[in-house]
């Protein structure tokens, strides 16, 4: 197992989740697909510590603080969606044009 | 009482502010002994100076100085703190002169007394004459040349105010302006003169300039010409060719303020101007040379005018032209103790000359000579004491007149003989024009009946100061002249660096003087036997006090000038005797160009009229350049040629500044509009979708690099 292999994960589970972001209409899941994109620099962060410096455990901690303040944003962005959709009655994201000119 | 010298141009100063301020204008006013009365305390004070200064129980030059004002200044590139003093200097001249001043100027107030009676300002007058007093005690006492001018300037002033006090009146008015300008002209060269001075010494006080030149610092050039500028302004002061013009004219004024500062003192001012910076003229050949011949010339110019006039006070304007010329060119010869000596009696004698010609004006109420005659049987006082001053004017032995000259006379025949025969032949010519004065106006028979008739001696406040002041023309230079007096007093000085002497006066060759004597009027010929005599019979052959030679004439043209003094009075009296005088007339008619060259006193008026009259051409020409081509050609010019410019860049800037402003501009917004048909639902993913084309496009291309 080289750093190729973590990091051809990575950019595939990003690529997943830019997919996903582009492509569901339901506004949870666009939220669920950025939680991946977050999983793949996490992983790439992991694995760039454990290869370059693998006396160390600085990134993997650091990865760790990220999963939490992550976590925190999650709550944000949902407590956000909660106000929109309470406003919209509806979770897809087409009819958010609020901001359109 | 010398250390109470300042007192004496401080009181009459007050007292002219009494004056003019205190009580009402009244024709009957008793103000004037306010005057009188200060003028009397400055007498005192003066008199007992000069006593203590001629018996040696005081030392002179006395000087005491208090602390005026600071200013910082730099001179020759070092800046210091100047602390501008102001105080009193009284050397032997000042003394003398102080004396003088004070007296003359107390004869003629009280003179002024009877004299102005009832005019409408009366008050006004004696505040003027104290003030010009003031002024003048003021510039003989100074110890500062700063205050000396300031004084010099209010003399100006006062002298302005007096010859235009009957201001109603058109000749007054123009003959005020006249003097005024002209010695405005004179005073602007004094004024540069001084501001060199202080440039270059770095003090305005009489006593460190002359430490300066002691030591020989002053370069001669500058020298000549702060020597120059003084001399311009002493010639506009006291008359002095060519600026004498103001002088004839000043005559308008009331007769006893011409005696006071026309006649003996502030015209003198010049001189004595010259004398208090004689160290300047020491250490400049040319300013001394260039003095000489200003007098002399002067002093010929203004007598030969004197020849021809009838009003009795502009032959005694020319007088006083003429005499102050002598005054000048005996400072210019070297002869110091001499100018001022002559300074001194001429004062007397000549406000006497005034005074004397105010009270017969005041008599006979005409200036016209030829409406005089036979006076001597009505008016007896007046003419004992005028006959005193013209005996004394004119050098006769043993009046002051007589001591003076001739030490002018003698010390100008030491410096160049050329000089002397004119300056004797100008001595003669006032002998011959005081006697022809005197005999139109009191000899013989009365020539208008009635004018005549209504003549009578004036008043004792008149004849009083005409008796003072013919003691003194009488006696003041017997007296001053006995054990070399006035050599003490008014002792020349000297500097101990001397510039090169000039070159060696006297001794020029007897042909040379010849020609000069050949003057074209009638007496002219006596002159001329004097001329043939050996001219280098011994220079300093004459004169019984061993100790100052250069005071003393060689006997034989001693008593040959003495002799032709005499002869010029013959002539006079052969000429002008009786009630007609045929051979005068028959003379004028025979040489009617020369008569008319003197009436018109040289041209010399004419030539500054016309100057005058040139100057306004000139400059209205000037202003006619000014606003036909400076206005319409360049500044008008200017402005459309700058309109145009602004047209040409304003439609440059439309064209193309503005427009690719705009170009870029409209650039970003069409690029806006183009970009912005690419969205079409307005969708957050849109948005994504296109940024994650942008970043895989910027991937891809740094990482294909």
């Amino acid at each position: 197992m080289t750093l190729a292999h973590y990091m051809t994960v990575a950019a595939l589970l990003f690529l997943i989740g830019i997919f996903g972001a582009l492509t569901r209409r339901n506004i949870i899941g666009i939220l669920m697909s950025i939680e991946l994109m977050f999983n793949a620099a996490n992983i790439n962060l992991a694995a760039f510590d454990r290869f370059l410096h693998p006396e160390g455990v600085a990134g993997t901690t650091l990865a760790l603080f990220i999963m939490t303040v992550a976590a925190a944003e999650v709550v944000v962005g949902l407590a956000l969606l909660l106000a929109i959709y309470r406003n919209t009655d509806t979770a897809y994201v087409e009819d958010y044009n609020l901001l359109k000119g | 009482m010398i250390e109470h010298a300042y007192l004496i141009p401080l009181i009459p100063f007050f007292a002219s502010f009494v004056m003019l301020f205190g009580g009402k204008e009244d024709p009957h006013s008793p103000m004037p002994w306010v005057g009188i009365g200060a003028m009397g305390v400055c007498l005192a004070i003066a008199v007992s100076i000069f006593w203590a200064a001629a018996t040696g129980s005081v030392a002179l030059p006395y000087e005491h100085n208090w602390h005026w004002f600071s200013l910082a200044t730099s001179v020759a590139g070092r800046s210091f703190v100047y602390d501008m003093p102001v105080g009193v200097l009284i050397d032997g001249p000042a003394a003398v002169t102080l004396v003088v001043v004070t007296l003359v100027s107390l004869m003629v107030q009280v003179y002024s007394v009877a004299y102005m009676h009832g005019d409408i300002r009366f008050k006004r007058y004696f505040a003027f004459v104290s003030f010009f007093t003031a002024a003048m005690l003021g510039l003989v006492a100074s110890s500062n040349l700063l205050v000396t001018f300031a004084c010099w300037e209010l003399m100006g002033l006062s002298s302005y105010l007096l010859i235009g006090f009957w201001f109603e009146r058109e000749g007054p008015c123009e003959a005020q302006k006249k003097a005024f300008m002209t010695t405005k002209l004179g005073d602007s060269g004094l004024y540069l003169a001084l501001l060199l001075i202080f440039a270059k010494v770095g003090s305005f006080q009489l006593s460190q300039i002359y430490q300066f030149f002691d030591k020989g610092l002053m370069p001669a050039t500058i020298a000549t010409i702060i020597g120059i500028g003084i001399l311009v302004g002493a010639a506009g002061k006291s008359a002095q060719a060519p600026l004498f013009i103001w002088l004839p004219d000043a005559m308008e004024g009331p007769t006893p303020g011409s005696a006071l500062i026309h006649a003996a003192t502030m015209v003198a001012a010049g001189i004595l101007l010259v004398s208090k910076t004689y160290f300047v003229f020491l250490a400049s050949p040319t300013a001394m040379e260039s003095a000489a011949w200003m007098g002399l010339i002067t002093a010929f110019l203004a007598a030969s005018m004197a020849l021809v006039s009838y009003d009795i006070k502009r032959v005694l304007a020319f007088s006083t032209v003429s005499q102050l010329g002598f005054m000048m060119c005996a400072l210019g010869v070297g002869g110091f103790t001499s100018g001022l000596f002559h300074l001194t009696t001429h004062a007397f004698f000549k406000a006497l000359l005034f005074l004397g010609a105010g009270s017969i004006i005041h008599s006979v109420h005409t200036n016209d000579m030829r409406l005089m005659g036979g006076l001597s049987k009505k008016m007896p006082i007046t003419f004992l004491t005028m006959l005193t001053a013209i005996l004394a004017i004119s050098g006769v032995p043993g009046l002051s007149g007589y001591y003076s000259k001739d030490m002018i006379l003698a010390n100008v025949w030491n410096h160049d003989h050329m000089m002397f025969w004119i300056l004797l032949f100008t001595a003669l010519m006032t002998a011959f024009y005081m006697f022809r004065l005197f005999f139109l106006t009191f000899w013989g028979d009365d020539r208008d009946h009635e004018k005549f008739h209504h003549a009578h001696e004036s008043p004792a406040l008149i004849t009083g100061p005409l008796v003072v002041l013919a003691i003194l023309s009488a006696f003041a230079g017997a007296g001053l002249n006995s054990n070399g007096l006035v050599y003490k007093l008014i002792a020349k000085p000297t500097l101990s660096v001397m510039a090169e002497p000039a070159a060696a006066p006297a001794h020029a060759p007897a042909a040379k003087e010849e020609p000069s004597t050949h003057e074209p009027l009638a007496h002219a010929a006596a002159a001329e036997p004097a001329a043939a005599v050996s001219e280098h019979a011994a220079v300093h052959e004459g004169g019984g006090h061993g100790t100052h030679p250069e005071g003393h004439l060689p006997g034989w043209l001693h008593m040959t000038a003495i002799a032709l003094v005499f002869g010029s009075i013959m002539l006079a009296f052969f000429l002008y005797r009786g009630p007609a005088y045929p051979v005068a007339d028959a003379i004028k008619a025979n040489m009617g160009p020369l008569f008319t060259l003197l009436e018109r006193r040289w041209y010399f008026d004419d030539f500054f009229y016309g100057l005058v009259a040139l100057s306004d051409k000139a400059a209205a020409l000037a202003f006619w350049i000014d606003a036909n081509v400076v206005d319409r050609v360049f500044v008008d010019g200017w402005g459309l040629l700058a309109r145009i410019f602004a047209q040409i860049s304003d439609a440059f800037d439309n064209l193309f500044v503005d427009s690719a402003v705009d170009g870029v501009g409209g650039i970003g917004n069409d690029l806006g509009v183009g970009l912005r048909s690419l969205v079409t639902a307005g969708q957050v993913q849109e948005y994504l979708m296109y940024a994650a084309i942008a970043f895989s496009l910027a991937a891809t291309l740094i990482l294909t690099r």
